[in-house]
């Protein structure tokens, strides 16, 4: 019989030590079945320690639910001083061409090429290759039509860096249609929250990020 | 249909576009779809000026929201007349137009002409065809993208701050063994995919050597083309003719040839005090059997 206390610490490690998002079941599984329901209760129990819920200014890390699995991620509070620590820039953003071109096959996949060409009149060669490198897309097979164009789909890696746990945590098209341009959108304000993203804040994270590059240089400068 | 002046917009006006690529991003050319990035070339003040559109679709709505009007119900010879004066303006930068522009401006020339033209008479409560229903459609489907892709730019900033740990192996996993790798995510495509890009790689580290197509000379063509030339009595200057060949293989099989006519006495070879070498054609035939012997 495995206590209680054992089984949180148990998949505190793993979580730590894995780098990928950790389906609950394979944690679950550790266990013996008996002893399941417990191990699910301290699962539980460590989500919520991690939870990116107010009051955990003072911790680095989170748990999110992301890719079908769960993980141990920095929050995004700390970046600033991640990047100065580690000296990257970490990442790019991905340009609008290619977030459009992702919207297509996040939305109509399985997609080919010529009909990402049709929704948005321009050519996606390039930026499907972008995609494909970013491991945000994939090649899930080819349409059975004049050509055989390659059909595209969205991989875990774009589920996990859009904090997605599925493709149906996507919100409908639908809800997209009659915010155009009012930068209030609720399907945006859906996305965003379910990315575990700090709501209101948002549009300031840069300037934060130059306020705190500021007050470093002047803690340099004492 | 509106009847005011096609004139241009003021194209501008996109301070209200949020998805406005920053200058600096515009300066690192995304690159993907080319076309619309102005030329490095030009001067930065005119980059900056340059609204630059995602596509014709993008222009499209962006013509739209400056007139004010609904996507529904498109004042289809105005949007058509604003669309070509911003594709002048981009010929007046000496931006280079991409086709899909081009393929758009006459999409909409046809569209202003159907607009024209009287439409069928339909029966009663029978709702009337519009032309334009088909890029309403497109633009109201590009529309809901494009607001998912601002989205998704926002969710992706936001997401960049979110780091986790580097993948590497577990201390179980001996050095010297191969590392386990995540066979779950691996499709056979990107097998594929993988592959092409080694051999692609390959290709760009090892250029193709130059491929000269080998010129080969035959012998047997060397002997018909000199026979040919030989004409009785008349001395026939190897040395010039020779120096003629175009290359060292050519030379060479020519003077083998000479070398055959020679044997099978089909010419006498005299040298001249002066060091030519002259032939002349003897009055021997040649048999078919004797010319096929002779390597081609």
């Amino acid at each position: 019989m495995t206590e209680r206390n054992e089984m949180e610490a148990a998949i505190e490690a793993i979580l730590f030590v894995s780098s990928e998002p950790v389906p609950r079941t394979k944690l679950l599984e550790l266990f013996d079945e008996g002893e399941r329901e417990l191990a699910a209760e301290a699962l539980e129990a460590v989500l919520a320690r991690y939870a990116p819920a107010e009051g955990a200014e003072g911790r680095g890390v989170l748990v999110e639910d992301v890719g079908g699995g769960v993980r141990l991620a920095t929050r995004p509070e700390v970046v600033g001083w991640l990047r100065r620590f580690f000296d990257v820039s970490g990442g790019t953003k991905l340009s609008m061409a290619a977030l459009e071109t992702l919207a297509i096959i996040a939305y109509r996949q399985p997609v080919t090429g010529p009909e990402i060409q049709e929704l948005r009149g321009v050519s996606p060669a390039g930026v499907v290759k972008t995609l494909l490198e970013r491991r945000m897309v994939r090649i899930v097979g080819r349409k059975e039509v004049v050509g055989k164009p390659f059909l595209y789909g969205t991989t875990r890696e774009f589920l996990v860096h859009f904090g997605l746990n599925s493709l149906k945590d996507l919100p409908p098209l639908e809800e997209f249609e009659e915010t155009f341009g009012s930068g209030d959108a609720s399907a945006v304000a859906g996305l965003v929250d379910l990315a575990g993203g700090p709501r209101g804040e948002e549009p300031g994270s840069s300037d934060r990020e130059e306020e705190f590059l500021r007050e470093v240089a002047e803690l340099e400068e004492r | 249909m509106s009847e005011e002046a096609p004139e241009l917009p003021d194209l501008q006006d996109r301070s209200d576009r949020s998805d406005l690529p920053e200058p600096s991003a515009l300066a690192e050319g995304t690159g993907d779809d080319g076309g619309e990035t102005a030329d490095t070339t030009l001067p930065a003040a005119w980059r900056v000026h340059l609204p630059i559109f995602e596509g014709p679709l993008d222009l499209l709505l962006h013509l739209i929201k400056l007139n004010r009007v609904e996507i529904t119900d498109i004042p289809v010879a105005t949007i058509c007349d604003q669309f070509h004066a911003y594709l002048g303006l981009m010929e007046e930068l000496n931006l280079d137009i991409a086709g899909e522009y081009v393929y758009e401006a006459a999409l909409l020339i046809h569209l202003k002409s159907k607009m024209l033209l009287p439409r069928p008479p339909r029966a009663e409560g029978e709702p009337e065809d519009d032309p334009r229903q088909e890029l309403v459609e497109r633009l109201l489907e590009y529309r809901r993208l494009k607001e998912v892709a601002q989205s998704f730019a926002e969710v992706d900033r936001l997401r960049l701050g979110i780091w986790t740990r580097r993948p590497q192996p577990l201390p179980a996993v001996p050095e010297d063994e191969e590392q386990q790798v995540d066979l779950g995510e691996v499709s056979l495509f990107d097998l594929m995919g993988a592959l092409k890009q080694a051999l692609r790689r390959y290709e760009k580290e090892h250029p193709p050597p130059l491929q000269l197509s080998l010129e080969e000379y035959s012998v047997r063509g060397q002997f018909d083309r000199l026979l040919g030339a030989l004409d009785a009595g008349r001395p026939f200057d190897l040395i010039s003719d020779l120096k003629h060949r175009t290359c060292r293989a050519e030379a060479i099989a020519a003077f083998l040839a000479v070398l055959e006519l020679a044997r099978l006495n089909l010419v006498r070879i005299h040298q001249t005090e002066a060091g030519d070498i002259l032939l002349y054609r003897t009055t021997r035939d040649l048999a078919d059997a004797e010319r096929e012997a002779i390597g081609s």
